[in-house]
């Protein structure tokens, strides 16, 4: 063991020499580091390319790591590793609320500012949430969408996961209130709940237009709720007649899409929840943008509402025929 | 002691390579104190499993199901707490009592019906995770448990993470089992030959039991730490978490065919991978390369190999160098019962 000794502190040594060449690593510039809930999920991936035009844009170095699976506990020691090399924004996408605040806190206490994108984590664990979506945004979106379909007369139905759900009855609220508010020729003939299954959604699909032989459009407000309607509609033979829309990821419409069975599939835009994201987090780094303030100017984007502590993505994006392949999630 | 020299050069390394001072002045990285404090903080949970199995593998036995059975225990204690509205201490008390119960199952499967402790805990491995996945439906989360609970994951006491306390407590008494007690060395001579040791007048079956149990009441003790520092109880609390314990055990020279181990050992497999863990992360050159994780994880499993090989290299040169007159074949059978 002794004849090892010597050997292995000599190489210590010389790494810790050659440990300057680590250490000077560290560059001169802002360093923001970007966290998804799980680092491989296409979704998260849409917002980094936002984020790394906004980094480069502004001059920042960016760090995008987080766990390969959704796991609560990684998030918090990425964290921390951060928080240990001292960078100058964290910004997160929380897969556990109050998990991730207490390691957000502590980042704050070491003069790291941080934001919070995509899911929120505790108010007082963060300066803003950069919010993609107001229920009333998504609900006059989808409403206006269905509208502009069908010139603002006919029958449609709407699929949502469960008739239970928070955010889905908070969604149908919005989406009633602006259908009693600007379009009196449109009726609501039915509601049903897919429970989150692209098979029920279908036979629930297939189901409402046999009962309603004037349905004009399906609108589906869960993200498997899309494509099972489209399924149902072109197995009908009734592609263009009963038209498609609802809340869901681009990907698993396109073939729709380009089939013409669905018309348009609403959600943000991702890219852009990232570049507003990096955007707001440097911003603060630099103290132009202060807690109280109303709006915030995000480089090409423009100008963005503040509600609060939640700076606003704005409206939801619609994807259709044109736009739908320049997304990968 | 190896390992001691490689944690020593790992610890000086990532002291001066990585530790810098920030653009707003501040020192930051592996040589502050908070950092070393949280990598104790996040040893914790591995450790606790790594000092429940560090007996199991001495008898030469295996629990696969440590970490599934800290994710139940996380999920019961949970459930108990919030769904039952038990007090915070009832509610661990039971699953205190609910890891030891998991243990014993796995104890009755091994010593009544003599299966292989590999498949048994293979097979409880799945059966804890599942069993926590149904309860909670594979959704449900526990959260908002009360500021006096989180303060034994979250916070420090007496100038220490407050788990490293009860991480140190644990560590004492399964010292003094292994190392000062009679059950101890009836443990490693279990390993070491189990027939001999029946032979020999030793209630194996009740001390491979004991093991066992231990190992689970461990585990549940783990699942409240784990719960405490991250403030919920999910599901998947602690995934994977067995198989850096036993990494830890087999480093901190532990024999995986029983017989001999330390429990000192296992410490120091814990900090060896806790800190090339932590001390990679905060490389700025690794933190560049967004990938932290996988690179530990590459290196903890080529630190392990080296280990093994290092502690095989010299018994070959031993066995190489007489000329082949004197076959070395009683260090490759196993050993008759004395």
């Amino acid at each position: 063991m002794k004849s090892l000794l010597r050997p292995l502190l000599a190489a210590t040594l010389a790494l810790a020499l050659a440990s300057g060449a680590f250490a000077a690593a560290a560059s001169s510039k802002l360093i923001v580091a970007f966290l998804p809930k799980s680092k491989g999920n296409a979704y998260f991936i849409s917002c980094k390319a936002g984020a790394e035009k906004a980094a480069k844009e502004l001059g920042v170095e960016l760090l995008f790591d987080g766990p390969t699976d959704s796991n609560a506990a990684k998030q918090n020691e990425i964290v921390e590793n951060w928080i240990t090399l001292g960078v100058d924004v964290i910004a997160v996408a929380a897969e556990n609320r109050e998990g991730i605040s207490t390691a957000l806190r502590k980042a704050q206490k070491q003069g790291i500012k941080v934001v919070t994108y995509d899911a929120d984590a505790m108010p007082d664990a963060r300066s803003f949430f950069v919010n993609q979506a107001t229920p009333e945004g998504i609900g006059q979106a989808l409403m206006d969408e269905a509208a502009r379909l069908l010139n603002g007369e006919g029958e449609f139905s709407m699929i949502v996961a469960t008739l239970t759900a928070a955010n889905q009855r908070e969604w149908q609220k919005h989406i009633e209130a602006r259908l009693k508010e600007k379009y009196p020729k449109m009726k609501l003939v039915a509601v049903r709940p897919c429970d989150d299954l692209k098979d029920k959604a279908q036979s629930e699909a297939t189901a409402m237009m046999s009962a309603n032989p004037n349905l004009k459009l399906i609108m589906a407000i869960c993200s498997p709720g899309v494509p099972g309607a489209a399924e149902a509609v072109k197995q009908a033979g009734k592609t263009g007649q009963v038209k498609v829309i609802g809340l869901g990821l681009p990907n698993e419409n396109k073939r729709y899409v380009h089939e013409g069975v669905t018309d348009t599939v609403i959600l943000w835009n991702t890219g852009d929840l990232g570049y507003l994201t990096i955007y707001a987090g440097v911003a603060l780094a630099k103290g132009e943008l202060k807690p109280g303030a109303k709006s915030f100017k995000a480089g090409s984007l423009g100008t963005f509402a503040i509600q609060g502590d939640n700076i606003l993505l704005g409206k939801p994006f619609a994807f259709n025929k044109g736009n739908i392949d320049q997304f990968n999630f | 002691m190896l390992l001691l020299y490689v944690l020593i050069a790992e610890w000086l390394f990532f002291y001066f390579a990585g530790t810098t001072t920030n653009r707003r002045g501040i020192v930051v990285g592996f040589g502050t104190l908070d950092r070393q404090f949280d990598i104790l903080r996040h040893s914790c949970e591995i450790g606790l499993l790594a000092l429940a199995l560090t007996p199991v593998i001495i008898t030469a036995g295996i629990d696969l199901s440590v970490a599934s059975l800290l994710g139940l225990c996380a999920i019961l204690f949970g459930k108990f707490w919030h769904d039952a509205g038990m007090p915070i201490p009832l509610a661990a008390a039971l699953a205190l009592g609910c890891g030891a119960l998991g243990g014993a199952l796995n104890a009755a499967l091994i010593t009544t019906l003599r299966l292989p402790p590999l498949i048994v805990t293979l097979g409880t491995y799945s059966l804890f995770r599942g069993l926590a996945e149904a309860i909670t439906r594979g959704s449900a989360t526990y959260t908002n448990f009360p500021e006096s609970f989180l303060f034994l994951g979250q916070e420090r006491w007496l100038g220490l993470p407050t788990q490293a306390w009860l991480f140190f407590a644990v560590a004492a008494g399964v010292w003094v089992l292994v190392h000062r007690m009679t059950f101890g060395r009836s443990f490693r001579a279990i390993g070491f030959a189990p027939d001999g040791a029946r032979y020999a007048g030793l209630p194996v079956n009740r001390r491979v039991a004991l093991a066992y149990i231990l190992a689970g009441l461990i585990a549940a003790l783990a699942a409240i730490i784990y719960t405490a520092r991250l403030g919920q109880a999910k599901a998947d609390a602690g995934m994977g978490y067995e198989l850096f314990a036993i990494t830890a055990v087999v480093l901190g020279g532990t024999s995986i065919f029983g017989g001999t181990g330390s429990v000192h050992g296992t410490l120091l497999g814990v900090a060896a991978i806790a800190v090339l863990k932590n001390g990679l992360a905060s490389l700025p050159v690794v933190m560049r390369m967004n990938a932290a994780e996988e690179m530990a994880g590459l290196l903890t499993g080529a630190l392990l190999l080296l280990a093994l090989t290092a502690g095989v290299l010299p018994r070959l040169w031993a066995q190489r160098r007489p000329p082949p007159a004197a076959p070395a074949i009683a260090s490759s059978t196993p050993p008759s019962p004395a």
